[in-house]
């Protein structure tokens, strides 16, 4: 029952300085750490925009190359044991700037974290986007999503009942981000009262957790340890095929 | 140490009036290029093997070296790189043997992989292989020209029984192998493996990984008894162009980068400057900027710079040759000796190389008596007999 702090990181494309898309951002982020507050668990947050990776991101995907700020981006979601991906929805998909964060960062980055997608469009018809290319995308590199993902279209901001069912959905999808990182990172506390089934199952099967969780290193190594004399492959090895 | 000049053979409309040379024109021009490094006092000139356009560089690099050995007499000639992927390695053993012996042993090579997924299929290879097609092939060509009546089976050619390759090397002593990556652990493991040199084009990736890249090889070198870390065989790429003023070099480069192949179109020259070794500006700022190498990658043994692509005109070329050997070579060599540790070895040359098989020297693949691998097999395979006593 150790309490740790679980770190959320927003990987969010914000295409303006004010944007809905930062908006929805910056209020999950307090959800998830007023989930952290009323289970025990202290929850830091941090948001990459990738508006600011904009061009590192082309030139990597033209060059191969990797500029000193995606890697530090790419190392920060190393870091965090939670991520919240929040993108505009532009005609029916995420914009393709967000995608490509994702299409470049290396496989298995999101091994044993909790994922949460949101996105924001301008009509409703927009709201299976996150559903439909970036889950299977996210769960590609193995991240854990969760099962609520959030849409905000403009109705979500300017009506009342649209407002309440937003922050309805924000909360539904802030504690099951909480509760599965909770988990994930043995975290008992993190489960609270909302997930007391799910982390009764948890604890039933004790290893499903391990499976997923980085103890079991099969996340991608970093570039660290891939080049750790100590770790790599011996040659004769390579020989023998 | 080393200093010279690779190229792609890239053939590039100049971005700057759109002209654009022929292939025929494009291949005489590499020849004078090599001559010029020659004239103006480099010690190596390497080409890259191309079965693509737009690219000129040989397919079978031996044809090009050959010709320009005939035409030099100190130039020492190398690939960047052979690709041993999607060559068979019977002919790399037979072809670059060959011109090793028209060249009197100027020959070494630097084997790469290539990242250009059509041209395996072309050759019958997968790209998804491209490790273990590396790793078998130049296990096999090491052992062509090293043993004679030799059998073979593998996963990727066609078995051999009784096959000795003619001719055999000069001396019976191999060409130099290095073994070339950008990022590839294995690769450097490789070359730490056999005692060959690691070579990284040190054009793509910061230097930071670059330098772990190195460092990866040169420990792995001395697990595998060769030496000590810092006697590992190095070899670093990079890219400049120079004038005589600064500004000048920028101005007169830009366009060039900006649309050249590979990473053309993508980040600024600025960018790429500050975080790959590209060096844009005054012989003094390349010599600073190549004498920083050795603060990450300890004291090496060859350089090569890339001055010939992304369609510049063939004079301007022959005037990077010039600062090259002008201004920037004779200082690199005396600056890079100082302080050089006197156990860190030379570039290996074929006499040197001849010497050190008289003499018994060669390094043993895997690691011999007294190396730390040697200890650790001995150690495991005690401990797979204990546990097979046990089990009895």
């Amino acid at each position: 029952m150790s309490t740790r702090t679980i770190t959320v990181l927003a990987v969010t494309t914000s295409l303006s300085e004010d944007s809905s898309t930062l908006k929805l951002s910056d209020r999950i982020l307090a959800e998830a750490v007023s989930v952290g507050e009323s289970t025990g668990v202290t929850v830091r947050t941090e948001t990459i925009n990738i508006r600011s990776l904009a061009s590192a991101l082309t030139d990597m995907a033209l060059t191969g190359f990797r500029s000193e700020a995606l890697e530090e981006a790419y190392s920060r979601v190393a870091a965090a044991d939670a991520i919240v991906t929040v993108t505009p929805v532009y005609k029916v998909a995420p914009v393709g700037l967000h995608t490509l964060f994702w299409q470049l960062i290396d496989e298995k980055s999101l091994v044993g974290k909790a994922v949460l997608i949101a996105s924001t469009g301008g009509t409703p018809r927009h709201s299976q986007a996150g559903e439909t290319a970036l889950r299977p995308m996210l769960s590609y590199l193995k991240g854990i999503v969760v099962p609520t993902t959030v849409f905000a279209a403009t109705d979500d901001w300017g009506s009342i009942e649209g407002g309440r069912s937003l922050t309805a959905r924000i909360r539904q999808a802030g504690e099951e981000l909480i509760g599965l990182a909770g988990d994930l990172s043995g975290i008992a506390g993190a489960s609270g009262p909302a997930r007391a089934d799910a982390a009764a199952r948890a604890d039933a099967t004790a290893t499903s957790t391990g499976e997923f969780g980085r103890a079991t290193g099969r996340r991608a190594p970093s570039i660290d340890e891939e080049f750790d004399p100590e770790r790599i492959t011996p040659f004769a090895q390579l020989l023998e095929g | 140490m080393e200093f010279g000049i690779f190229t792609i053979g890239d053939v590039t409309t100049d971005p700057t009036d759109g002209t654009s040379v022929s292939e025929h024109q494009r291949i005489k021009n590499t020849v004078e290029i090599a001559k010029k490094a020659e004239e103006v006092g480099l010690d190596v000139f390497a080409t890259g093997q191309h079965h693509n356009p737009p690219f000129v560089a040989p397919a079978n690099p031996p044809v090009l070296l050959a010709n320009i050995a005939a035409q030099t007499e100190k130039l020492r000639l190398s690939t960047a790189t052979t690709l041993i992927t999607t060559t068979d390695p019977v002919r790399i053993a037979e072809d670059y043997s060959y011109a090793q012996h028209l060249s009197e042993g100027r020959i070494s090579l630097i084997m790469g992989r290539g990242n250009t997924g059509p041209v395996y299929p072309w050759f019958g290879k997968d790209i998804r292989s491209g490790i273990p097609l590396a790793v078998e092939n130049y296990n096999l060509l090491y052992r062509l020209w090293r043993e004679k009546n030799l059998d073979w089976e593998g996963k990727f050619r066609t078995p051999l029984n009784g096959f000795t390759v003619t001719p055999t090397p000069l001396d019976e002593v191999p060409p130099f192998v290095w073994h070339g990556s950008i990022r590839s652990p294995e690769i450097a493991e490789q070359a730490a493996y056999y005692g060959d040199g690691f070579f990284h084009n040190n054009i793509f990736w910061p230097t930071s990984h670059t330098a772990r890249m190195v460092q990866l090889y040169r420990q792995r070198y001395e697990y595998y008894g060769h030496g000590t870390a810092s006697q590992a065989i190095v070899g670093l790429g990079g890219q400049v162009f120079m004038r005589k003023n600064s500004q000048d070099a920028v101005k007169e480069f830009r366009p060039y980068f900006d649309n050249a192949p590979v990473y053309g179109h993508g980040p600024s020259l600025e960018d790429f400057s500050t975080q790959t070794p590209l060096t844009v500006g005054s012989p003094q700022q390349v010599i600073e900027r190549t004498l920083g190498f050795r603060d990450w990658a300890g004291d090496y043994q060859r350089q090569l710079f890339l001055v010939d692509h992304a369609g510049l005109p063939q004079k301007t070329v022959l005037e990077q040759l010039d600062l090259l050997g002008e201004e920037v070579i004779p200082v690199l060599r005396e600056e890079f000796a100082k302080n050089r540790p006197a156990e860190v070895p030379d570039a290996p040359t074929h006499e040197s190389l001849v010497l050190r098989h008289r003499e018994g020297r060669d390094p043993i693949p895997g690691g011999g008596e007294g190396s730390r691998a040697f200890a650790d097999r001995q150690a495991r395979a005690a401990e797979a007999q204990e546990t097979g006593a046990e089990r009895a």
